[in-house]
């Protein structure tokens, strides 16, 4: 469904990624683990189009998207939540996830979708009136992963959905994840927390210094002792 | 000690007064707070909107309260032009506005401004005009109330009203919030950058432009190429006094700096120690409450 081919990437003069290819088949969620700085975060930039690829491709359902911007994406139905969650602080929860059916593809749905994000998250619904700033840390990735879902899209990007939260609501948003999978829904997400992610998704790359250095099913992933060389090995 | 009605009388127009302050502030905010552009050149166009008003008084026999939705249509345009024309070089393709920008739109908004009030003064002359519109005055007890300065408060608080709800209620209004708050994410939610920027700074020039419609009924001899220079440094206290990107902020901030400059004169201090005190003001809001007085 998506695929990303040779891609190179950086900020400025700092290159970042290093021919990284990389994919995410219909219907599977896919998962990027790797230590802090691996490149991680702009593999998922450059799908959004937040970040301009230097060489290489990116190609969505058979078309290439390199050069599309960013905000012609969602309409192809890509939706993120991204690094950090980026919501829009001084707007109410509801806001927030009203924004996310923004493009005509969400917009047609926005009622029904905004029903299937309270069911999935019901917590969102009590909270719906107060400004996304001012929301919990659990509470603004439920905001961040339902705005996203507001877009309908077809596949879905997650930046480090457990960052900061505790770790009894980091197994209830990945078990909320593999619910939206089971529905249909493509998942590709960066996660630190390397162990639980593989856990629930399919296929596994390991990313190391902007490259991906192994990658496989998740069952051939879950090595602890070869996961552990990927972190913490040099070279 | 001051007489009480005519203390009265000042703080009624002082309030109308502050609303038609409020749409001209509106219109500084809407622009600042969305594209972070501070307009120099705010004054100048409250200034086209005020002569915008004269000449359909003149030409067709509009009141002033007739020349605001022709003014706002013309301010649109002229916002798209302004937009496209200075600002979109600057800020397209960014994902955070950097003070460098905000450097760069500062001093091509104050070379606009130069050349248009020199324009300004080399066509309609040094010579003070005004429209005379003057529907009658009600009396509320010892207190008469200029009915032209009233419907000019009313529409005022409409325009408010109605800015704040596009904004609130829909689509293309929360696009402009998400947008002010964080271009990057509103590009992820599908809302195109540009658009947003453009539509935003038409929309502020609108408001000027419809403000210096409003403001005529206060100026029945006064237009003048210069009143810009009164009544911009009037918008930036405002705008700072109620919030940058705060909507009721400006009605706050317009009603504020209204009475504060129509009633100190009552009290025997003098119009232009009114409005030094108006913007001494400042001092301590942006000491103590950077974000402005509203929370």
């Amino acid at each position: 469904m998506l695929q990303l081919d040779h891609i190179d990437a950086g900020y400025g003069p700092v290159q970042v990624l290093g021919s990284v290819s990389l994919a995410a088949q219909e219907g599977s969620i896919t998962v990027i683990v790797g230590p802090n700085g691996a490149g991680k975060s702009t593999i998922l930039k450059v799908i959004t189009g937040l970040v301009r690829p230097t060489g290489g491709h990116v190609v969505f359902q058979e078309r290439d998207i390199t050069a599309l911007p960013a905000h012609d994406r969602p309409a192809l139905g890509i939706a993120s939540c991204p690094e950090g969650r980026r919501l829009f602080p001084l707007l109410t929860a509801e806001t927030n996830l009203r924004l996310g059916a923004y493009t005509p593809r969400g917009r047609n749905a926005a009622d029904a979708t905004m029903e299937y994000v309270y069911r999935l998250f019901p917590r969102l619904r009590e909270r719906a009136g107060v400004k996304a700033g001012r929301l919990s840390g659990g509470e603004q990735q439920m905001v961040g992963i339902g705005r996203a879902l507001m877009a309908k899209p077809s596949i879905l990007i997650l930046d480090e959905p457990s960052l900061g939260l505790a770790p009894k609501l980091v197994s209830e948003i990945f078990a909320k994840i593999q619910e939206l999978r089971k529905g249909g829904l493509t998942v590709l997400m960066v996660e630190q927390n390397a162990y639980a992610a593989l856990r629930i998704a399919d296929f596994g790359y390991v990313m190391q210094n902007g490259q991906v250095v192994r990658s496989g099913p998740t069952k051939d992933l879950l090595d602890l002792e070869a996961l552990r060389r990927d972190y913490f090995a040099t070279g | 000690m001051a007489d009480l009605g005519l203390v009265a009388a000042d703080l009624v127009v002082g309030l109308m007064l502050g609303c038609v302050f409020a749409v001209i502030a509106h219109g500084l905010n809407v622009i600042w707070g969305v594209t972070k552009v501070v307009n120099v050149a705010h004054g100048e166009f409250i200034m086209l909107g005020a002569y915008g008003a004269y000449y359909l008084n003149l030409y067709l026999g509009f009141n002033p309260l007739l020349s605001v939705p022709v003014d706002a249509a013309i301010g649109i345009g002229v916002g798209f032009l302004f937009y496209f024309g200075l600002l979109h070089r600057e800020l397209r393709g960014k994902e955070t506005i950097t003070r460098e920008s905000e450097m760069v739109t500062l001093v091509a908004t104050f070379g606009l401004s130069l050349i248009l009030s020199n324009v300004a003064l080399a066509i309609f002359k040094g010579d003070a005009v005004g429209i005379r519109w003057a529907p009658e005055t009600l009396a509320l007890g010892p207190v008469g109330v200029p009915l032209g300065g009233l419907y000019v408060a009313i529409s005022s608080v409409a325009i408010i009203a109605i800015s704040d709800l596009f904004l609130s209620r829909t689509y293309l209004g929360n696009a402009i919030r998400a947008y002010s708050q964080d271009i990057g994410a509103a590009q992820l939610m599908g809302i195109n950058p540009t658009r947003i920027a453009a539509i935003a700074t038409a929309i502020g020039f609108g408001l000027t432009m419809a403000g210096g419609a409003l403001l005529t009924v206060w100026l029945p001899v006064g237009i003048t190429p210069l009143i810009g220079s009164t009544y911009a440094p009037i918008s930036f206290v405002i705008v700072v006094l109620g919030g940058p990107g705060k909507m009721w902020g400006s009605l706050l901030g317009g009603l504020t700096l209204g009475i504060l400059i129509d009633v100190l004169p009552a009290f025997g201090i003098s119009t232009s120690i009114a409005v030094a005190v108006a913007f001494l003001i400042l001092i301590p809001v942006l000491l103590f409450a950077r974000e402005g007085i509203l929370r």
